[in-house]
């Protein structure tokens, strides 16, 4: 072989080398196979209501022939157009029948009812669930998703994997556990032992539903100015180690710290307070901003919060303490979240990993 | 030589491990994102400042987005800031202000120094809410945007914020689409790994906030910067603000479509980056201020990163010259060593890096694009590089303070 061929050789081995992995790259560049814009913005905006508003257009056609169904007073069954089957409830049932007299413990029909259902012990429905009117759940029972035009209420150790959303009032009873999303347009109330990730309501309710305090006329809204007065508040005071508020003490502007933040029973904040490591907010404790912690945090019984309550790791609220107001609702968020029986929140309460309605300490 | 080439290597060895760390943490470590599901709140009053020169392709766009995000409408107010435009930005804007009354207040500047800080400058005559948002003219914001972008602004420690930049017009040529690859590594990757490791994110300028209070304290906008979102960012930091990222909060923006407007735009990031590296460098490693260890550390590589092309394009020239100089004993060791770490391994941290981003965006195809994002190292390398000489000679030449409007695209109406 001469020089010439041999350097030309290994040229050309060298560019084949150099090429090899542009190959790919060359196609892609031509077939432009995925060329478009990442899908990433969410028009929906997060909304926790997303799914039950799809659900509601995809089972609109089934609101005409239940209807249908509730004046005949009967029951039917079909097909939608993707091919799930329904049954439609056109008669109060005291215990559902599923067609033909199953006695099986699983319904993999989407059901629809026009009128009040009461739903047997340990069902398990595998499709979504539509209730115009109450609906009310058996024990023991597995569903995969819930709208009701009126109100829910699951009966003790009932799960929900995909979502609730209730028109009126959504009522867990104890040991629940409630996966997704779970909204209502008015109220939510969750027992002691249930777990939950996602909730959303005007009021939601933690164990009994406790009217005591509000009736003593220290309703959240009296702690704190007009809405908006200080939610993003101007002024503040950085501290770079541990901070300590003392009992009954009454602050104004923000307060960060860099450590810990201990704030005495009783004390008043007129802003925000963060802390980069653990908070504890005594009994007592009003803030009329948020609360937020880079770490964990302790809000003590009886606390008053009108801003969003944030931490990183994981929040415990006493029995007693309200979040928000009805008028300015809030959103109290953590990978994990205990609540005791008794708390209020208003608004949302998102605990990404788990939430827990634990019994009054 | 030897020694100066040995400190290249090292120095270029950092950010390569650097790149590794926030890669690794992106894909296997604990992912912060404290404040995206506050979706309930009473919204405080916002102004968004939409800045505008000569815009008139794209500036109606972004007006009609902000009128349809899901923000309350008495709490927004929105203000483009139309900086001495000869389009028809003007008259664009005005029919906005006259179609959506009370929702839009339009700052016209016919006047005065030139460049966004400036302009953003002169516009906070109109701001009077304690949080501002700012949008070049060219991005799109989604329904939900303002909320996510306004919901950091609850902490108190929070004073500024900055969400993900997303390319739109992907798919036009070769350049789009490596424009689309490094935004994905810069914010997918390492504006969030930077978040996760409560070290510096960076505060882009553009779908971002800032806190009115804080902007006060330090001192307002920089209309001296040719960088005015990395000159806030280094502000913000050394007055004890955090400035947070926002990986979820994305929004749609216009890429470059011409290689000369790309080096146009990446030179003027050059030159406003060294800008901040000269001003803040040294005290911010070394002087008394609120920025914590991790920050110091980090916020001064982060303003070192234009620096690096200089600096590998001399060790490369170092490289040949003790390799052809015989320096003894390990010259060829050392040439080995020193073309692998930074022209190679170093190279593949960045790649290492854009991969997990295409990964983590769950793209299958883009990602075969990936070599020739050595086309784009080599352009950046070079205009940065220049970038650089060319303010190193300032002084010199004289040259001016100029600011060079990045050219929009779009040709749809």
């Amino acid at each position: 072989m001469s020089h010439a061929l041999a350097t030309a050789g290994l040229f050309a081995l060298a560019g084949a080398v150099f090429l090899l992995p542009l190959i790919p790259a060359i196609v892609e560049l031509r077939l432009k196979r995925d060329a478009q814009a990442l899908n990433v913005i969410q028009q929906y905006a997060g909304d926790i209501r997303h799914f039950s508003f799809g659900f509601r257009s995809y089972a609109a056609e089934l609101l005409t022939p239940l209807q249908q169904c509730v004046d005949s007073g009967r029951t039917a069954t079909g097909m939608l157009p993707h091919g799930d089957r329904f049954l439609l409830l056109g008669r109060p049932e005291p215990a559902l029948l599923l067609p033909g007299g199953s006695s099986e413990k699983v319904c993999d029909l989407v059901v629809a009812a026009g009128t009040d259902l009461t739903l047997p012990d340990g069902m398990t429905f595998m499709k979504e669930m539509y209730a115009s009117r109450e609906l009310i759940g058996g024990a023991n029972c597995t569903y995969r998703a819930i709208l009701g035009d009126g109100n829910v209420r699951l009966d003790c150790a009932s799960a929900v994997t995909r979502w609730v959303h209730a028109a009126g009032t959504f009522q867990a009873e104890q040991d629940c556990d409630l996966y997704g999303r779970i909204s209502s347009d008015r109220e939510i109330m969750l027992r002691d032992g249930c777990f939950f990730q996602r909730l959303h309501a005007p009021r939601i309710v933690f164990g009994r539903t406790d009217t005591a305090a509000e009736a003593q006329g220290r309703g959240p809204s009296d702690h704190f100015g007009g809405p908006g007065a200080t939610s993003v508040a101007a002024s503040r005071r950085l501290v770079d180690g541990d901070l300590e508020i003392g009992r009954g003490e009454v602050v104004t502007g923000s307060i960060v710290s860099r450590g810990q933040l201990h704030i005495g029973a009783g004390a008043r904040i007129l802003g925000s307070v963060k802390s980069n490591r653990r908070m504890t907010l005594e009994s007592g404790v009003s803030i009329a901003g948020s609360v937020v912690s880079a770490s964990a945090m302790q809000i003590g019984f009886n606390c008053r919060i009108a801003g969003p309550v944030i931490a990183e790791q994981g929040i415990a609220i006493g029995s007693g303490t309200r979040c928000g107001t009805p008028e300015r609702p809030t959103t109290v968020s953590a990978p994990t979240i205990e609540v005791e029986d008794g708390a209020v929140v208003f608004g949302t309460i998102w605990a990404r990993q788990e939430g827990r309605v634990v019994p009054r300490q | 030589m030897i020694y100066c080439l040995f400190a290249i290597v090292t120095i270029i060895s950092i950010y390569t491990a650097r790149h590794y760390w926030f890669t690794l943490n992106r894909l296997f470590g604990f992912q912060r994102h404290p404040y995206i599901d506050t979706d309930t709140a009473d919204w405080p009053q916002v102004t968004i400042l939409v800045a505008a020169h000569n815009e008139e392709k794209v500036v109606s766009h972004i007006l009609s987005a902000l009128m349809g995000v899901n923000y309350p409408q008495d709490k927004m107010l929105v203000v483009p800031v139309n900086d001495r435009s000869t389009d028809r930005t003007r008259e664009i804007i005005d029919r906005f202000c006259e179609q959506h009354p009370g929702r839009i207040r339009p700052f016209h500047r016919t006047d005065g120094k030139g460049g966004k800080a400036a302009a953003l400058k002169d516009a906070m005559e109109l701001v009077d809410t304690e949080v501002i948002l700012i949008f070049d003219a060219d991005y799109i914001p989604g329904t939900g945007l303002i909320k996510q972008l306004v919901a950091p602004f609850f902490d108190p420690e929070v004073g500024g914020v900055m969400g993900r930049v997303v390319p739109l017009n992907v798919g036009t040529n070769l350049l789009t689409r490596l424009l689309d690859l490094e935004r994905s590594g810069g914010y997918q990757v390492d504006q969030q790994a930077r978040m996760n490791l409560r070290l510096v994110p960076q505060h882009g300028g553009t779908v971002a906030g800032v806190r009115l209070s804080a902007l006060r304290e330090i001192g307002g906008w920089n209309d001296n910067s040719l960088t005015e979102d990395t000159d806030l960012t280094y502000r913000l930091l050394l007055a004890g603000w955090k400035t947070v990222y926002q990986n979820r909060s994305e929004c749609y923006e216009e890429v470059p479509e011409t290689w000369q407007v790309r080096v146009k735009q990446i030179m003027r990031w050059a030159k406003g980056h060294n800008q901040a590296l000269a001003n803040y460098g040294l005290h911010l490693l070394f002087g008394k201020h609120r920025a914590t260890f991790r920050e110091r550390i980090d916020g001064f590589l982060l303003l070192g990163v234009y620096i690096m092309a200089p600096v590998t394009l001399l060790g490369w020239i170092l490289a040949l010259a003790v390799f052809y100089a015989g320096v003894a004993p390990l010259h060829g060791v050392i040439a080995l060593l020193s073309i692998t770490a930074y022209s190679a391994v170093g190279n593949f941290a960045a790649f290492f890096e854009i991969a997990a981003a295409a990964r983590l965006d769950y793209t299958r195809q883009r990602i075969c694009l990936l070599p020739f994002l050595i086309l784009g190292f080599g352009v950046s390398i070079f205009s940065v590089s220049r970038a650089f000489v060319s303010q190193l000679m300032a002084p010199l030449t004289g040259a001016q303070f100029h600011w060079d409007k990045t050219e929009r695209f779009r040709t749809t109406p």
